[in-house]
């Protein structure tokens, strides 16, 4: 590590220009990128967290560009129903019409640009824009303005006036959104994601538990996502607590099972094995229906699955004892970026739908307890999110090119896995977050 | 209002000031004490809707949904030496006010609803976090204590902007 360090240091030295980021032109950033970061080499500059430019240049090439998250299908289960979500910082409405089709749209009036919907949630088929009154049905269609024939005198063409469509594409009930026209198909940019991500969302027929919590983390949304997408090595110390508590078994099992990343910098860490069955047994055949025999052989021996879909969406399925119980619970968590230094966070939690009552119930207030704002899990997440991203504030840290180290792992060789990806036969490695990284650096720069 | 009315609030409004002292001070188990063992302590998460439909929150996700138990678990944990998120603890300051007494039955029960504004600095961050809500607490009276069995903390943000809920409401 030295040696990386030192050569480092000396290429910096060689190549430090007078300007500093501020100065920079965007290409001149994009080029410095391409010459400080360097996931292959386990080298992550700080400044990636704490800079402004970068920040602006990550909203068009990366949240501009892919597939986002923006909700379950289950949010909006019957005709007529909307909710309010946001893509890249611009507000949308997703509706179900009455033929049950869900679209996206541009949350803006097109007539004169007002916010047309200002609720979470609700059940209606027509918006009515609170400017000047223009109504929008549900499937996009400029349907009304007022006193039209006299104020246009028959010469508005309502037809070219509905509202801005967002692209929209599901997978197994994920609503993904994305502002690019040309973004490959969905199931070609999640790739062999969605075969572990089947084993979270598609084992069963699963629902949205009322809504999603939400609050706002002084945190760059990228340490969220690095968390996710690799870091088990943490849970020994920054959840220490919990093993404490006696809520898992040692403070050393996080690190058994299967690290995995696939193309497009998706990964995930697969924590087995499980003696106990971690999902409501009475759901046995239909897990074994909606998953192929592989999946449900991993599915059983399943302890825990904490991932992330590049670039913001975590996933985690978590089985821990509560009042000397198990109890597991699938959540997705959305690290909405707000500022270069500020995030919302956006929880979900999801249950079989068929599962019981009793299950159902035990099931949130262990997702409540452990990851939610108040969970025990999360809190202490929260406070080194925002501690690592204050450290990384300001020109300092790229003056004097400090650097994280994700060297972990680069010796080992991966292993054959039943799972498609690249796998590596147990948790504490930094492979998922090169990986996460390194597509990260390749939409920066393309 | 009456004296006896007057004097009824004047009760629990100090109940809650106390309640608030321990709080602040950190004084977890004997705020813990101050609980009726059959508690249910609930923060539902706040939703925006069109116009005056309510409640506006929901009645299944919670940032809150505790019984005694879990309750316990919370200030035990506290007390583990890896509690992160509260170490250093923040300080607090809980202004508890527009105390009313909904119901009551002496030496019983009482219903009684209240605002809180809690004050939390953190560590040397000059940024302090703000967090507003209503309270609506049911008490049982217990060996010559008034124990709270319920609290339902309607909070006023949709969008939590604290970092955690390491503290309590």
């Amino acid at each position: 590590m030295h040696y990386d360090v030192k050569l480092g240091r000396e290429r910096k030295s060689m190549l430090k220009t007078e300007k500093s980021l501020e100065e920079m032109s965007k290409q001149q950033v994009v080029n410095y990128l391409n010459e400080t970061v360097k996931p292959e080499e386990g080298v992550i500059p700080a400044y990636l967290l704490g800079d402004p430019k970068v920040y602006d240049i990550e909203h068009e090439k990366v949240f501009l560009k892919t597939w986002v998250f923006i909700g379950h299908d289950s949010e909006v289960p019957n005709k007529g129903d909307f909710m309010t979500r946001e893509l890249a910082g611009y507000s949308l409405i997703i509706t179900r019409d009455a033929e049950g089709e869900i679209r996206a749209f541009y949350n803006m009036c097109t007539h004169r640009g007002m916010k047309l919907c200002r609720a979470d949630k609700g059940n209606k088929s027509l918006f009515t824009c609170p400017y000047h009154g223009f109504n929008f049905k549900n499937t996009g269609e400029l349907v009304g303005v007022p006193l039209q024939k006299d104020i246009y005198g028959g010469n508005l063409d309502r037809s070219e006036m509905g509202l801005h469509k967002v692209k929209l594409e599901s997978y197994k009930g994920l609503l993904f959104g994305t502002w690019n026209e040309d973004a490959e198909p969905l199931e070609e940019f999640l790739g062999d994601i969605k075969w572990y991500l089947d084993i979270l969302v598609g084992r069963a027929e699963m629902e949205v538990i009322g809504v999603p919590q939400r609050f706002v983390v002084n945190s760059n949304w990228k340490v969220g996502s690095d968390n996710f997408v690799g870091d088990s090595y943490h849970t020994m110390v920054t959840h220490g607590s919990i093993a404490k508590l006696g809520m898992v078994p040692n403070a050393t099992y996080s690190k058994r099972g299967f690290q995995i990343h696939t193309d497009n910098g998706h990964g995930l860490n697969l924590g087995t094995p499980n003696p106990d069955f971690a999902f409501p047994e009475e759901l046995k055949d239909e897990f074994k229906t909606n998953l192929s025999e592989e999946q449900y052989g991993v599915l059983s021996n399943l302890k825990n699955m904490i991932g992330n879909v590049f670039p913001n969406l975590s996933f985690l399925i978590s089985h821990t004892k509560i009042k000397d119980r198990f109890i597991s619970n699938t959540s997705i968590r959305m690290w909405r970026p707000i500022g270069h230094n500020k995030m919302e966070v956006i929880a979900w939690m999801l249950v079989e739908k068929n599962a019981s009552q009793d299950w159902k119930d035990r099931s949130r207030d262990s997702f409540i307890l452990t990851f939610s704002p108040s969970g025990i899990f999360e809190q202490d997440d929260t406070e080194v999110f925002t501690d690592i991203t204050e450290a990384a504030q300001g020109p300092m840290p790229f003056l004097k090119n400090l650097t994280y180290n994700y060297t972990m792992g680069l010796h080992r060789e991966p292993v054959d896995f039943i799972g498609p990806g690249v796998a590596y036969d147990d948790k504490f490695t930094e492979a998922s977050q090169r990986n996460f990284y390194k597509y990260w650096l390749e939409l920066m720069t393309k | 209002m009456n004296v006896e009315k007057m004097l009824l609030k004047c009760e629990f409004e100090q109940w809650l000031y106390d309640e608030a002292q321990l709080l602040d001070d950190i004084e977890f188990d004997d705020w813990f004490d101050l609980m009726h063992s059959s508690l249910r302590y609930q923060m539902p998460v706040r939703v925006n809707k069109e116009g005056v439909e309510r409640p506006d929150y929901s009645t299944d996700m919670f940032t809150f949904n505790d019984d005694i138990e879990l309750l316990k678990l919370r200030v035990d944990r506290l007390k583990t030496d890896y509690a992160w998120a509260e170490i250093p603890p923040s300080r607090t300051r809980r202004f508890v006010s527009n105390v009313r007494v909904k119901d009551y039955v002496e030496g019983e029960k009482a219903v009684v609803k209240s605002y809180l504004l809690i004050y939390r600095s953190r560590s040397t961050d000059i940024q302090h976090d703000l967090i507003s809500g209503e309270r609506n607490d049911e008490f049982i009276f217990e060996e010559g204590k008034w124990k709270l069995s319920k609290r339902i903390f309607i909070v006023d943000q949709s969008t939590i902007n604290t970092r955690n809920l390491a503290i309590f409401v």
